[in-house]
């Protein structure tokens, strides 16, 4: 069984609208890593919200773990399914850390909500302020919270909007890690996102979105080097992926040190 | 059309709407507020508010009609009521936010109060778009609004209010930084891009209205 | 003085017209300083990016030079800002602001008015200039900006690319020397992001602009700018021209350190290097690193 499934999904916003969604099918499987990346407005978040069943499809089918979303409430399907928005100050309201993280595992009736909540906030980095009032955190401290705070009920499927936005170069690193060992538990990861070297390092597969259309779905690699769709749904090249494509590589590079040997790879250079 | 001439003539039309109490003279204004819908070109808006306000309208009746007054007399009393709100709406209607800003100003109401105004009519859009990502966001959290009985439901306001409150006031911050930098308040005498000018066909239009409403009168109550 | 800070204002800098003399900000209520030592002096017509962490005082640093510290955030100051020769501290924001334009993070919270023509021409309204003068101050603004066929639309009809525009259009028509821009490029698309960075590069050679940009995408902004000035922890850790500073290894280290990520061509440059091959400057772009590569490779001759 599959994550997630889409057949032929059409959703509009109101009959004066052009459709967001336009006849979108696709299918996730558990333990995938998806990138959705695309212009703003293509259709991304609409298509994120489709998920834990917040818009259900005007035509057409979204299937989550084997479950038609039109029959079930966004509460059951959240419990499976994560989403993190963009804006945290769209969803902190608690008086503590702690409690902020407490909010979710109550509404799901995880068990042992105090012990589950200290242990995610010591992986996230955050244990030190579980007394403190969450707005008082600094901006990438209040987005890793959110994120903590749905990693915390465990869902199947985490739907991620924007996440490495003000976060450093440390925070991208751990986030980087933490989503990896997400899908090696066999857990579905979705991350809507604008950074094209962040979502090069991370490797996944890519769905690239374009007026309400999935333009071009596959490995980051294949994507992230056809310039044409890159073009026409406004993004760019990755540095390593350009460089491989201005070089004539047919394997680009991950990393800077990978690419670095390949071009002394050459012979002749006098070392 | 000038926005003062427009303000014109929806003061006569209200003035008459509110001046008449009997059948054929609320009609008549009526039929003269459509007519203005009409030229106006915002027929259909007018309708479709007419038609909402025609829901009051018919419990008015309703009630009117219950508690013994005659037919007739509700029947007027109802229409009046439609008029009266009918032709405020021919203002509102035809004039944007902009317009009615310069209006204010141009009445000599204080810049604090009208600014005041038109960013809050400015941001209302942007909030309600807060609002229902709030929402989502919460929901996403499990928050169920259905469940529970009224103390528990009551609770549950607080995971939108909070960040609802927050995200307004973090724009609210914004802006006051904002209003400094684009130097709101430093010419005692701000100017305008736009003055308000009287057209030629502005001038006919207002003596146009002023006859009218003098002969209307004269008709009305001779 | 150390190799690594380069802008410093006992040092020799142009034209200048942004001055920061030993300045330390705190806010009022907080526990540690917002920015710490403020040595840093902007000369006329460069293009400065203002890199750091969340929290690391970028935008402590663009407030400081409008006046929004002191005047509307108060706290412990000390040293001296200096701007096109006033002192911040004895001069009004509005009075800075006839020099300085200045662009918010989210420029939805910077227009106020219900068509772009009329919110362009806004802070010149507040002025109180006479009307000619701002029809042909807007007209100049909305042109050179390129969005003369949006001067009709309302706010809620823009895209955040749009509104973008309109937010800097709104900040040129006081015809600023100093134009400031904090993150402009956050809430945009990649490629959007670039057209907003390309028009503001070109705006500052035009106009003999200064322009001090906060940015986190480096790789987009670094190949435009003259200078970078890192931050970390309220202190100025890297000052001076990219290609300089980043011959250095040091220096990239130092910028990682303050959790900026660089381009990766620069990574790829030290890498090279680090193998034995020394190019002879940093490339800031692929294009870039790819003509260095064809130079110096001893097969493609």
């Amino acid at each position: 069984m599959s994550a997630i499934e889409f057949d032929h999904v059409w959703y509009r916003y109101s009959s004066h609208q052009d459709y967001a969604l336009k006849d979108v099918t696709v299918t996730i499987g558990k333990g995938e890593i998806v990138g959705v990346v695309g212009p703003n407005g293509a259709g991304k978040t609409t298509f994120a919200k489709h998920i834990n069943g917040l818009l259900k499809p005007d035509k057409g089918l979204v299937k989550v773990l084997g479950r038609d979303t039109k029959d079930e409430s966004v509460a059951r399907l959240s419990r499976d399914v994560g989403i993190i928005f963009q804006n945290p100050h769209h969803q902190l309201f608690s008086e503590t850390v702690s409690e902020e993280v407490l909010f979710g595992l109550k509404n799901f009736d995880v068990e042992n909500p105090g012990l589950v909540a200290e242990r995610v906030l010591e992986d996230f980095g955050l244990l030190q302020y579980r007394e403190k009032p969450p707005l008082s955190l600094s901006g990438g401290e209040k987005k890793r919270l959110c994120i903590a705070s749905a990693i915390a009920w465990d869902p199947k499927i985490l739907v991620l909007d924007e996440p490495t936005v003000g976060q450093d170069l440390n925070n991208k690193r751990q986030l980087l890690d933490l989503i990896v060992s997400w899908s090696q538990r066999g857990k579905t990861a979705i991350l809507v996102s604008h950074d094209m070297e962040f979502l090069w390092a991370l490797n996944p597969r890519i769905l690239v979105f374009s007026k309400g259309r999935i333009l071009a779905d596959g490995k980051v690699d294949v994507v992230f080097t056809d310039e044409e769709i890159l073009h026409e749904a406004s993004l760019r090249l990755p540095q390593l992926a350009e460089l491989a494509a201005k070089l004539g590589w047919k394997n680009p590079p991950r990393t800077p040190s990978e690419a670095a040997k390949r071009i002394l790879e050459v012979k002749g250079w006098p070392m | 059309m000038d926005p003062r001439c427009r303000l014109l003539i929806a003061l006569m039309l209200f003035a008459f709407s509110l001046a008449f109490l009997d059948l054929p003279k609320v009609v008549l204004v009526l039929a003269l507020v459509i007519l203005a819908g009409t030229l106006s070109k915002i027929l259909r808006r007018l309708a479709k508010l007419q038609i909402l306000t025609g829901i009051l309208v018919a419990f008015i009746l309703v009630i009117n009609i219950t508690i013994g007054y005659s037919v007739i007399y509700s029947l007027t009393l109802s229409l009046r009521f439609l008029s009266i709100v009918s032709s405020t709406s021919v203002f509102f209607l035809t004039t944007s936010p902009d317009e009615l800003e310069q209006v204010l100003k141009w009445l000599r109401a204080p810049r604090d109060v009208v600014f005041a105004f038109t960013t809050a009519v400015r941001f209302v859009p942007v909030l309600m778009l807060d609002l229902s990502q709030i929402i989502a966001a919460q929901r996403s959290r499990g928050l169920e609004f259905e469940k529970g009985n009224p103390i528990t439901r009551l609770r549950k306001l607080s995971p939108i209010l909070v960040p609802m409150i927050v995200t307004a006031l973090l724009r609210s911050n914004d802006l006051a930084e904002a209003i400094e930098v684009r130097g709101y308040g430093v010419s005692k005498r701000p100017t305008s891009i736009y003055e308000l000018k009287f057209s030629k066909y502005d001038w006919s239009c207002i003596v146009i209205v002023v006859l009218a409403t003098a002969a209307l009168t004269f008709l009305l109550i001779y | 003085m150390s190799s690594n800070l380069d802008l410093t204002s006992g040092q020799g800098c142009g034209k200048p017209v942004v001055i920061f003399r030993d300045f330390t900000f705190r806010y009022r209520d907080a526990d540690e300083d917002a920015l710490r030592d403020i040595d840093l002096c902007f000369e006329r017509g460069g293009f400065y990016l203002v890199a750091g962490a969340t929290g690391s005082g970028k935008t402590t640093l663009l407030r400081s030079m409008i006046g929004l510290i002191p005047h509307v955030y108060e706290g412990e100051y000390s040293g001296e800002v200096v701007v096109l020769g006033k002192d911040v501290r004895g001069t009004q924001i509005s009075e800075l602001a006839r020099h300085v334009g200045y662009v918010f993070q989210n420029p939805e919270n910077q227009i106020f008015m219900f068509s772009v023509e009329r919110d362009v021409a806004f802070t010149l309204e507040n002025m109180g200039l006479p009307p000619a003068e701002i029809k042909r101050r807007v007209e100049w603004a909305l042109e050179t900006t390129g969005i003369k066929d949006l001067r009709d639309k309302a706010p809620y009809e823009l895209s955040d690319g749009q509104k973008q525009r309109v937010a800097v259009a709104g900040a040129l028509a006081s015809e600023p020397e100093i134009l400031i821009l904090d993150e402009p490029t956050s809430l945009l698309d990649p490629l959007t992001a670039t057209t907003v960075l390309d028009f503001v590069e070109g705006l500052s050679k035009m106009l003999n602009l200064t322009v001090i940009a906060v940015e986190h995408r480096l790789e987009l902004l670094l190949p435009k700018v003259d200078f970078i000035i890192a931050l970390k922890d309220g202190r100025v850790v890297l000052s001076g021209r990219p290609r300089r500073l980043f011959e250095n290894e040091v220096n990239i280290n130092r910028l990682k350190a303050a959790g900026i990520a660089v381009p990766p061509v620069v990574d790829i440059y030290h890498e090279v290097a680090k193998r034995g091959i020394k190019m002879e400057k940093p490339p800031m772009t692929v294009d870039e690193l790819v003509s260095i590569i064809k130079r110096i490779s001893p097969v493609d001759r």
